[in-house]
């Protein structure tokens, strides 16, 4: 009855896909017409505090080794971290910038757990090259919000961070039903 | 840019390829299958991986009561996914333990152990052949679940009971941040201590442990089954803690402090008082309003201490009047649920002195009457003069109840972990396994 791992990788990146889309909608328009609704500017970490909490679920489903397990804790508590205090910053409760070095040390953390928790090298397989290119694009990535830190007003660091996540839904949409990176879901069934 | 060419036709290449073998191997399936009873004696044990694996001769253990092992050299077969050995002399009536050790592609090695009975009701894996009981390790990792829990429900419990209402924004934001941080670490600690507990059995290194199989402990057993609940359960308290905080609501925190209620009975039905013999759900029920109280209780004088007395001079006393007069109630609780628990528990008053669950208790119920006696103190002699308006300075008594009340909470944690002495009434065998 538990759909199978590529599922659980598919809605992340249609989440992931969204949030991108949204970002870059922002980038777009620029943030005073993007923020004349609030609700709007709430949109994508709202999602993010959300998608964090679902992540859980899929910790729990995570028991086939220690260091899996791990991971998906780690990922839940980056996701919803960053997304309560991105939604604290929308709604004008938090209002300095540097508040952005929560995103960043979210985005280097997840991508860090990405590389730890792969243990195959990069061309072992498909599975294995996309979680290292994951890890990495969010390990790079976590400059932008360090750069939209230090230099609020600069689109460019804004514009990469929302073209992060479409990368990253391009990726995790890459992801095939053969994927025993979720074990107990993996190709040949039970015995 | 020859090697930046070859780097994107190499990604695509890995893109468009099917993939054939993935990550870690994990394990997919066994026969005889994770804490199984079989009616006859199995010629072998089949496990199945989720890819292709190496094994060396002694890959799977077949492992007998006395520690002695009946499985043969171990082969693979389809592949390298299914790991065969060969076992024989398993007799019926008899549980076993079955350990593995294989290699993935990758250089790692993979390990788990389970156990099936023959006819029997096979122990869980905690209790598999080779596993070692719990250590002090155990003890502080249950201590820090217990104290997030009590830092979680207690603040809240003072805040949205004992002060309803508007406070000071320091007072406020100070709940805010001890609770979420509570709830944060009720989820890590919970996480720390499912995975000590499965390493006690599965007995690996560190660097094994990391690609340890955990599913026996998570699906077979009642505190793995709580671990699941409390993880979920915790996640939602942490994301309503959080939404609380930034639209400033109080219905999230309610939501939280009544699902943290809810989820103390996790604990409650994975320990003792469920699964030993002798247990009902009477007995279950009154360990979960035991700790609910114990929580409220250690968690609100905490909160004083830390919270009400730095943020907010003109609320103290009716945060200490108003937590006072509940505190009676938790205690009386605490109390009555404690002794009904114990009665329980031992059969007769020397268990207490001849058992080692019974001196735990034993220490348990000196430290609780040090932390009564402090909370008395403050009862008879701060509230008189809080409530005639003189000045008191009380955080660091506050502090100091609040310290013994967190060692009161130790001393839980290690009693939770040790075994109650078995009782005399014959039967119920099978409670054992259900742990």
């Amino acid at each position: 009855m538990i759909p199978p791992p590529e599922v659980a990788h598919w809605l992340a990146g249609a989440v992931a896909l969204f949030v991108g889309l949204l970002l870059l909608s922002e980038v777009i328009v620029g943030d005073d017409i993007f923020r004349k609704r609030v609700w709007r500017a709430s949109l994508w970490p709202s999602l993010a505090l959300a998608g964090g909490t679902l992540l859980w679920v899929v910790t729990a489903f995570s028991t086939f080794s220690t260091i899996h397990l791990l991971a998906h804790a780690l990922w839940a508590e980056a996701a919803m971290i960053a997304g309560a205090v991105q939604l604290a910053l929308a709604r004008g409760k938090l209002t300095s910038p540097r508040w952005s070095l929560v995103a960043a040390a979210a985005l280097f953390f997840s991508g860090v757990a990405f590389l730890v928790h792969e243990s195959n090298p990069w061309l072992y397989s498909r599975s294995a090259f996309l979680h290292h290119v994951i890890g990495w694009t969010l390990v790079v990535a976590a400059l932008f919000p360090l750069g939209r830190a230090l230099q609020p007003r600069r689109a460019v660091w804004s514009a990469g961070f929302a073209l992060t996540f479409v990368v990253l839904a391009v990726l995790l949409f890459a992801d095939r039903d053969v994927a025993p990176i979720f074990g107990r879901f993996g190709e040949g069934g039970p015995p | 840019m020859r090697a930046r060419g070859a780097l994107v036709l190499a990604a695509a290449a890995a893109l468009v390829a099917p993939a054939t073998a993935s990550a870690h191997a994990v394990l997919k399936g066994a026969s005889p299958a994770t804490q199984s009873s079989v009616d006859a004696a199995p010629s072998e044990v089949r496990l199945r991986f989720s890819q292709p694996v190496v094994v060396a001769a002694g890959a799977i253990q077949v492992l007998a009561p006395d520690g002695s092992s009946l499985a043969g050299p171990a082969r693979v077969e389809e592949g390298g996914r299914v790991v065969v050995a060969p076992v024989s002399g398993l007799r019926s009536g008899i549980a076993y333990t079955v350990r593995w050790r294989v290699t993935s592609g990758d250089g790692h090695s993979p390990s788990g152990v389970y156990t099936f009975g023959i006819g029997v009701v096979p122990p869980p894996p905690t209790d598999a052949v080779g596993a070692r009981g719990a250590t002090w390790r155990d003890d502080l990792a249950r201590w820090a679940l217990f104290a997030a829990i009590a830092l979680l429900i207690g603040p809240l419990t003072l805040r949205l009971v004992v002060l309803r209402g508007p406070v000071p924004a320091a007072l406020e934001r100070r709940v805010h941040l001890v609770t979420t941080g509570a709830a944060l670490a009720a989820i890590n600690a919970g996480i720390l201590g499912f995975v000590l507990r499965a390493s006690n059995a599965l007995q690996l290194p560190f660097g094994d442990l990391l690609y340890g199989d955990l599913q026996p402990f998570a699906e077979k057993t009642r505190f793995g089954i709580a671990f699941l609940f409390l993880t979920v359960g915790f996640g939602v308290v942490f994301g309503l803690l959080l939404l609380a905080w930034v639209l400033e609501l109080d219905a999230p925190r309610l939501g939280a402090l009544a699902l943290s209620v809810g989820l103390v009975a996790g604990l409650s039905l994975s320990g003792h008082q469920a699964t030993e013999p002798g247990s009902s759900w009477l007995t279950a029920l009154v360990d979960w309003l035991h700790l609910v109280a114990a929580s409220v209780w250690v968690g609100g004088v905490a909160a004083l201490a830390l919270v009400v007395w730095p943020t907010a001079p003109a609320l103290r006393r009716r945060a200490f009047v108003g937590f006072s007069r509940l505190a009676v109630a938790l205690v009386g609780v605490l109390v009555v649920g404690g002794v009904y628990l114990a009665l329980e528990r031992l059969a007769a008053p020397s268990e207490l002195w001849t058992t080692g669950y019974g001196r735990v208790l034993l220490v348990k119920l000196a430290v609780v009457a040090v932390a009564l006696g402090w909370g008395a103190v403050h009862h008879v002699v701060v509230r008189p003069r809080l409530e005639a308006g003189r000045p008191v300075r009380a955080r660091p008594s506050l502090a100091g109840e609040a310290a013994v009340a967190l060692a009161v909470l130790l001393v839980a944690a290690a009693l939770t972990n040790a075994s109650p002495p078995p009782p005399e009434r014959a039967g119920d065998v099978t409670a054992t396994a259900a742990r």
